[in-house]
């Protein structure tokens, strides 16, 4: 098989390369530790390095920034999964169930988990890249502004999925997020929307309220702790999950890092819209879908598979078309073209051998991405041992630095702590976080794409129900959202009685077992 | 932990759990209010085939009036809980060290713009440390100069992403 032969040449030219097999160890240390700061996202860290590609010959330069995305990537959820800190906005899903297996003192086998799930929804998502790029480009061609819409409407329909036991309460913060999504330059016009004659506010601070959100929310949380002393719980045991634990999420594992591939090659969709849809997957098709939200390992397997799956999908885009699917794959598709390699289809054709020696490369970085990420487990799952009166200011001084690092911007350090302390009174009466984030991510997206749709279509709505992906789409989410609902309401026929989930209560964690 | 009441047989909401959530009802619809009457004044759209500014935000804040509309009215239906059994009633928690800690960082935050985060830090970590009851002065200095110093290295010399410096200093 062509491929096939290639991909063993290209192997074979890489080991004659150490330069490069260090360079992409390098990029790929660095990523990780990129990816769980806050603040800091593998775009930033691709950006960063891009300037020191220059001197270097291809292969380098560009297995290094692809060592930096792989990481980046991976690196958001060992954060997210200790400290309830998405390192990166695709790992604010992780650390929906991420942080809740820590609590239950399970955080060894949920971060083992999320690094060998990581490890293959990459591999995946880098093989079919490899031999399928050509026939799935086709498929990315497909999608308009009206398909993108749609799949944004999909991603906020999980809303209802992630709210825990109120859904009303969960659309009330899924809503909120898409107001507050609102704010800044109307993306048609140009108008600035609520922004009050702030220039600062003329963009999403996206990263400033999920960081407020979820990880300075959980420190002001902590405040409230009597027993400050105490550490959290005891040292990490095991970080290898068992096989037969691991070996049930192979199915959710392989559907994760499909819908991560398909999603990774839509341009504009990214790790993290594949995370919260991977998520939802993985809970629809659950045996125990009533687990979600409370520390289930699924969860934390899809997310992470689906996230790093994105990966392959969104270089596939890139390197085929020349169409960047996302921040990441657009520096990359700029040191490509400073190292006078021009992506689309005759770069398969004209520089065979370099990029088949860069696919066996990319294959190398997610072996070395499992081999440095379960080796630094151990030191970080030290953070836990820390007393809370240590690590909590310190994951406020992070909280801080985290967020002054995305725009230089001190205004934006004041969004993220009072997005905190909403946060802190959201948590304290059971409204949920997650939609105000999956919000701030998907709400432009639908709001942008939707009248751009309106506008090729000439003023016509009926793109939303003449395209077939569109309709596809549009009808799943329908049914996302209505689900839990019809749920609710045929239980409550099956009982002959009120649901035994009040949806003005909220949440199902105290009070006396039925 | 959360303050939420208890679920499915023993469904009730305590009164301040029920005073809470029509506060908070009440304060989003407000801010819905607030966005529908400031949308008004957008300008139309250029145009023909585009729905303007405004059509979105009034999308959403009409969605969070009917929801929270919806909220309040479980929230009245909701019976009362059983007071609740002092022996599972868990530590009284320290709502007045959480104020604190939030003052304390807008104040931080404040001072930070003038005097930069190499002093600004290091003082807020001593503080934090403090409210959250480490009293020995000269280990809390200590680990607020060390984590200060480490957060430095890692973000401004190995990442290359400066941090404030303080308008006094600039």
């Amino acid at each position: 098989m062509y491929e096939l032969d290639m991909l063993l040449h290209g192997a074979q030219a890489l080991l004659n390369q150490p330069m490069a097999l260090l360079l992409a160890l390098f990029g790929v240390t660095l990523g990780i530790i990129i990816g769980a700061l806050p603040g800091l996202t593998a775009t930033m860290g691709v950006a960063i390095l891009l300037p020191f590609t220059f001197g270097m010959d291809p292969l380098s330069g560009l297995l290094m920034i692809s060592g930096v995305f792989f990481g980046g990537i991976y690196g958001g959820s060992v954060t997210a999964i200790l400290l309830k800190i998405p390192g990166t906005p695709a790992a604010a899903a992780t650390a929906i169930d991420g942080y809740e297996l820590t609590k239950k003192g399970q955080a060894g086998i949920a971060l083992g988990t999320a690094t060998f799930s990581s490890f293959l929804g990459g591999t995946a998502s880098v093989f079919v890249l490899i031999f399928l790029a050509p026939v799935l480009a086709r498929f990315a061609l497909e999608f308009s502004a009206s398909e993108s819409f749609a799949l944004a409407v999909f991603g906020l329909s999980i809303i209802a999925s992630i709210s825990g036991v109120s859904v009303i309460k969960g659309l009330i913060s899924g809503f909120l997020g898409l107001l507050l999504a609102t704010v800044g330059l109307d993306p048609m016009g140009g108008f600035p929307r609520y922004t009050g004659g702030y220039t600062e506010l003329f963009n999403v601070p996206f990263i400033p309220v999920m960081i407020g959100l979820f990880a300075a929310a959980e420190a002001f949380k902590s405040l409230e702790d009597p027993q400050v002393r105490a550490g959290m719980a005891a040292a990490l045991d095991r970080i290898i999950p068992p096989w037969h634990i691991f070996r049930r999420q192979l199915g959710n594992i392989a559907r994760s890092s499909g819908l991560g591939i398909v999603i990774g090659m839509i341009p504009g969709a990214g790790a993290d819209i594949a995370a919260f849809v991977a998520y939802n997957e993985a809970k629809r098709f659950s045996k125990t879908p009533e687990n979600y939200g409370k520390g289930e390992l699924g969860a934390v397997a899809a997310c992470e598979s689906g996230a790093n799956g994105c990966t392959g999908g969104a270089l596939l885009t890139m390197l085929t078309l020349g169409i960047p699917g996302d921040a990441v794959t657009a520096v990359m598709l700029g040191a490509l073209t400073l190292q006078g390699l021009q992506p689309g289809p005759l770069l398969f054709k004209d520089h065979a051998d370099l990029v088949f020696t860069l696919f066996a490369g990319m294959l190398v970085c997610y072996v070395f991405m499992l081999v440095v990420g379960l080796g630094s487990l151990r030191f970080m799952g030290r953070i836990l041992q820390m007393p809370k009166s240590v690590l909590t200011p310190c994951i406020l001084a992070l909280c801080i630095v985290g967020t002054y690092a995305i725009n230089n911007s001190m205004f934006d350090i004041w969004i993220m702590l009072a997005a905190g302390v909403v946060g802190y009174f959201m948590q304290k009466w059971d409204f949920p976080a997650s939609p105000v984030v999956l919000a701030l991510i998907m709400g432009p997206m639908a709001e942008a794409n939707f009248r751009r749709a309106l506008s090729l279509s000439s003023g016509s709505y009926d793109f939303l129900y003449t395209r077939p992906i569109t309709a596809v789409l549009l009808t799943i989410a329908i049914l996302t959202l209505m689900l839990p609902l019809l749920r609710r309401l045929w239980a409550q026929r099956s009982t002959g009685g009120p649901s035994t989930i009040n949806p003005a209560a909220g949440s199902s964690r105290m009070g006396t077992p039925e | 932990m959360s303050n939420a009441p208890a679920p499915g047989g023993k469904a009730g909401l305590r009164p301040q759990d029920r005073l809470a959530t029509l506060v908070i009802a009440a304060l989003v619809m407000a801010v819905a209010i607030a966005a529908i009457i400031v949308a008004g004044d957008f300008p139309p759209t250029m145009l023909e085939t585009d729905v303007g500014p405004a059509r979105f935000p009034i999308i959403f804040a009409v969605a969070l009036l009917v929801l929270c509309a919806i909220l309040v009215f479980n929230t009245l239906r909701a019976p009362a809980a059983p007071p609740d059994d002092p022996a599972q009633v868990g530590p009284k928690a320290s709502y007045g060290t959480v104020a604190i800690g939030i003052v304390a960082t807008a104040v931080c935050l404040y001072a930070m713009e003038f005097v930069g985060y190499a002093i600004a830090t290091p003082i807020y970590l001593f503080g934090l440390m403090w409210l959250m009851g480490r009293r020995n002065l000269i280990a809390n200095a200590a680990i607020a100069a060390v984590l200060t110093a480490l957060i430095y290295a890692a973000f401004a010399y190995a990442l290359s992403v400066p941090l404030p410096v303080g308008s006094l200093f600039e």
